[in-house]
């Protein structure tokens, strides 16, 4: 079997999550099929600037072919078209020209699929929303399969991605979340589909020591990994740890590993280590209390998952559909909608370490049903079976023509995303099962220093009616076994 | 923080959050975030204020009853020298030109020009004042209109934060009388610590025994009468030992059978045993509901923490309280009496229920018998 991989950058140095996710299937497919990888010159999502050289190249004994980028986004004709088709009645061309401006604007990838596309059995494109995915798979025909790594932003919404969610042979949804989605706007359901994610190469035996005497960490921390930016719920994330600092209580460290384009709060409790390799990366969940997801937007969290494949549990920003309901699925983590409820999820899992054991063992055990390796390459492999054996491939929908694409009927993409149904995906075939008998709830035992005191006060004289009487009934029949009087 | 109370490996993270949801709703009490007072203020005011006195949707009835303020349309006022003799056609135009000469034979047109003009300039001005009036007071009423709508907004919040005071003032009055009874009732226990020589000799129960110690033990500072101590204890230790106490039977059909029963009983135990049959009197009984409302008192128990302790002056001939034999009922009388001093109109409505007269046959009271407060007796009753 040949496959081809299309993702908009590649290489060992580009860790954006999609980009990662494509290469890590690649890497894996590559054991049981021929994969070849197209790509682009880019290596930042940004600019697109061609920074890598254009040709062949071998990544891990993968063959990658580089083709460049026509022209670099411009981030204020990009940022003008993003609220005109997000918020504003629009028409087809100006969703085509919103495409354009975003990049990685690269004919010639787009050319190369065309003619080579039918030398391979399937060529599997990643993130439906850049231009290689939406030209490429249209170019590629019954031959494309989509990764859409689709998160719930306006894009989601534009109508000129309905017909390559209802055209493409297959969809590979990284949660059932993204899945709901994408099926409630583009009306997909005939087409074949899986919620498979992405695996992780986490070491067997992390070294959490090495990573606190490298970076002289002591005492319990939780850990942050990822780039910290604002849309990444970073600064709500300071600004919650800070009021878990004022309330003086808790006693654990925030460190923050990934490149800062924030202001950090300057706290003695809060580190920031910067990037690190992934031997530290993984060092640093393994050694750490939990993992702190803030992001709002995600379509798979890979290193929640690496977090539970360790056994830790993560702490969820539950404004994102996802994270909220990987951790209901998985019943491995917690999340919080505001600062009260961060305190108290962080400080339930600070205190309270047969909670979090549990829950990163649930982690665990859900990584390991679902996204360990082997469970992914079989998922992979049995849909690419299952569409080798079908030759029902319905094609994709033909763009309007000239004038019609000139007509502004299109609503704004931001609306269309925000009808569309929200919150956690309940479906049943990724979630743990639950504990069927009577669960016994894991009440915080709140002091009551009342009760103690009110038995252990003298009684001299008894009460005469009611529940007080029995109550002093009670303290009586207590004396009176302790004294030995007869009553 | 506490521990979870997670009996099994079985957790549920849905229940955990509900539970964590909880007790911040414990914990806050009743909070409202700005949204959700909003919400109240716009459409369930009638809860928390009164719907006749404000209307909830103020601001859009008044914005409703006000139209947007548009400025108004000036008519044109302008009035110059060739108005009279403009014409939008040239050639009637041209025509008055020329027979301006001639009309200004007739009379002159200036000073009516004139004139004109400058009241077109004063109606210009006029207006122009209203319409920055109308703006100014358009301006003026929309802040008016968020002021009363901020008004309503506090004094939503101003209500909620009222009911929740009065809740907590509730709750606090509740303790407060709560822990007022708790420190009667251990004031009414307070009693003189007894000798350790002198234990086995008296039958008495050991919670009230310990109760009695504790008691004791707070106001051993007060007793500093050392000799007067001393002579009780010598006169206890002259009287017979008293019997074992057994469970009187208590007659079914007596109104008061517990007092009754335990009215005889310490009756018989009496150290003189002469009044083997205790009759009450008809005034002892409310005397004793006096003195025990006395001693639950904070003046009874005053006097009784002070050395008016009836009970336990017994023998002591030459304390001015009275003794068992004589003086007993009268130093229980003036405990009494005090107690009455400090609730006058709670007095007499207690003494009203006398007892039956089958339960109180005698009309002498027993002075050795009354129970004091340190009486295992009186604790049935109480």
């Amino acid at each position: 079997m040949k496959l081809a991989i299309v993702v908009q950058r590649y290489g060992h140095a580009i860790n954006g999550g999609a980009e990662l996710h494509a290469r890590y299937v690649a890497e894996h497919l590559a054991r049981h099929a021929q994969v070849e990888v197209w790509t682009t010159c880019a290596t930042d999502y940004v600019t697109w600037r061609n920074e890598l050289a254009a040709g062949d190249e071998r990544v891990n004994n993968l063959l990658v072919r580089r083709f460049p980028v026509k022209h670099e986004r411009d981030p204020l004709t990009f940022g003008r078209l993003s609220d005109h088709v997000f918020n504003a009645s629009h028409s087809v061309a100006d969703e085509l020209e919103w495409l354009e401006a975003e990049g990685p604007t690269s004919p010639g990838l787009v050319s190369h699929i065309t003619k080579h596309a039918g030398e391979f059995d399937f060529c599997i494109f990643f993130s439906y929303r850049y231009y290689h995915a939406f030209h490429g798979a249209r170019a590629a025909g019954t031959r494309a399969i989509l990764v859409p790594t689709a998160e719930r932003d306006p894009a989601v919404g534009l109508s000129i991605f309905g017909p390559i969610f209802r055209g493409v042979r297959a969809l590979m949804y990284n949660s059932p979340e993204e899945r709901t989605m994408i099926q409630s706007i583009a009306g997909n359901q005939q087409v074949p589909s899986v919620v498979v994610g992405v695996g992780s190469d986490v070491p067997a035996n992390p070294q959490p020591q090495r990573f606190r005497q490298k970076h002289g960490i002591r005492g319990p921390f939780a850990v942050y990994v990822g780039r910290i930016d604002e849309n990444k719920g970073c600064r709500e994330l300071f600004r919650h740890f800070e009021s878990y600092l004022r309330n003086g209580a808790g006693k654990l460290t925030l460190v923050l590993i990934g490149n800062s384009i924030l202001d950090i709060p300057k706290h003695p409790r809060i580190r920031h280590l910067g990037f690190v390799d992934d031997a530290d990366k993984f060092d640093a969940i393994a050694a750490a209390e939990l993992l702190i997801m803030p992001s709002f937007f995600e379509s798979l969290s890979m290193v929640a998952l690496e977090a539970w494949a360790l056994g830790k549990p993560v702490l969820a920003n539950a404004k994102c559909d996802v994270l909220k309901g990987q951790c209901i699925r998985s019943n491995a983590g917690l999340y919080y909608e505001n600062t009260a409820e961060f305190v108290e999820t962080l400080r339930a899992l600070e205190f309270n370490k047969w909670v979090a054991g549990s829950l990163g063992k649930n982690g665990r055990q859900y990584y390991r049903d679902n996204y360990d390796w082997p469970v992914i390459e079989r998922k992979y492999l049995d849909m690419l079976q299952r569409l080798s054996a079908s030759k029902d491939a319905p094609g994709f929908e033909a763009l309007p023509g000239w004038m019609e694409r000139r007509k502004d009927n299109c609503p704004p993409a931001a609306d269309i995303v925000a009808a569309t149904p929200a919150g956690p995906s309940t479906a049943p075939d990724m979630t743990l099962p639950r504990p069927t008998g009577p669960v016994s709830p894991p009440l915080p035992r709140r002091p009551q220093p009342a009760v103690p005191e009110r038995q252990e006060r003298p009684r001299p004289q008894q009460r005469p009616s009611g529940g007080q009487g029995r109550r002093a009934q009670g303290n009586r029949g207590r004396r009176g076994q302790s004294s030995g009087a007869p009553r | 923080m506490p521990d979870f109370n997670v009996r099994s490996d079985a957790v549920n993270v849905e229940q955990i959050m509900e539970q964590i949801r909880a007790r911040i709703r414990e914990k806050r009490g009743v909070d409202y975030t700005e949204a959700e007072i909003r919400e109240l203020a716009s459409v369930k005011l009638e809860k928390f204020l009164d719907p006749r006195g404000v209307r909830s949707d103020l601001l859009e009835q008044f914005r409703k009853a006000q139209p947007p303020f548009a400025p108004p349309e000036l008519p044109n006022y302008a009035f110059e020298d060739q108005t009279l003799f403009e014409s939008t056609r040239g050639p009637l135009r041209l025509v008055r030109k020329l027979l301006k000469p001639i009309l200004k034979l007739f009379f002159n047109p200036n000073p009516l020009i004139q004139a004109l003009n400058i009241q077109s300039k004063l109606n210009a001005s006029l207006a122009e004042r209203e319409a920055k009036r109308d703006a100014a007071r358009y301006a003026f009423d929309q802040l008016h209109y968020e002021v009363m709508h901020n008004l309503v907004l506090e004094t939503t919040r101003l209500g909620i934060e009222v009911k929740n005071l009065k809740m907590r003032i509730e709750s606090l009055a509740s303790r407060l009388e709560f822990n007022e009874r708790r420190a009667r009732a251990l004031e009414g226990a307070v009693v003189y610590k007894p000798a350790a020589d002198e234990r086995p000799a008296r039958v008495e129960e050991p919670r009230r025994e310990e109760s009695r110690r504790d008691e004791g033990r707070r106001d051993e500072g007060r007793r500093d009468d050392s000799r007067r101590q001393e002579s009780r204890r010598q006169e206890r230790q002259e009287r017979p030992e008293p019997p074992p106490r057994q469970q009187p039977p208590a007659p079914p059909a007596s109104p008061e059978p517990v007092v009754d029963a335990v009215a005889a009983q310490v009756d018989a135990t009496s150290p003189d045993g002469a009044a083997a049959p205790a009759p009450e009197g008809p005034g002892q009984r409310s005397r004793r509901r006096r003195r025990r409302r006395g001693r639950r008192g904070s003046g009874a128990a005053a006097a009784l923490m002070t050395g008016g302790q009836p009970g336990e002056t017994g023998g002591d001939g030459d304390d001015s309280a009275g003794s068992d034999e004589g003086d007993g009922d009268s130093g229980l009388e003036s405990a009494g009496s005090e107690s009455v001093a400090h609730e006058p109109t709670s007095a007499p409505s207690h003494a009203a229920p006398e007892p039956p007269a089958a339960s109180a046959p005698s009309p002498e009271p027993v002075q050795t018998s009354q129970p004091t407060p340190d009486d295992p007796s009186a604790t049935p009753e109480q």
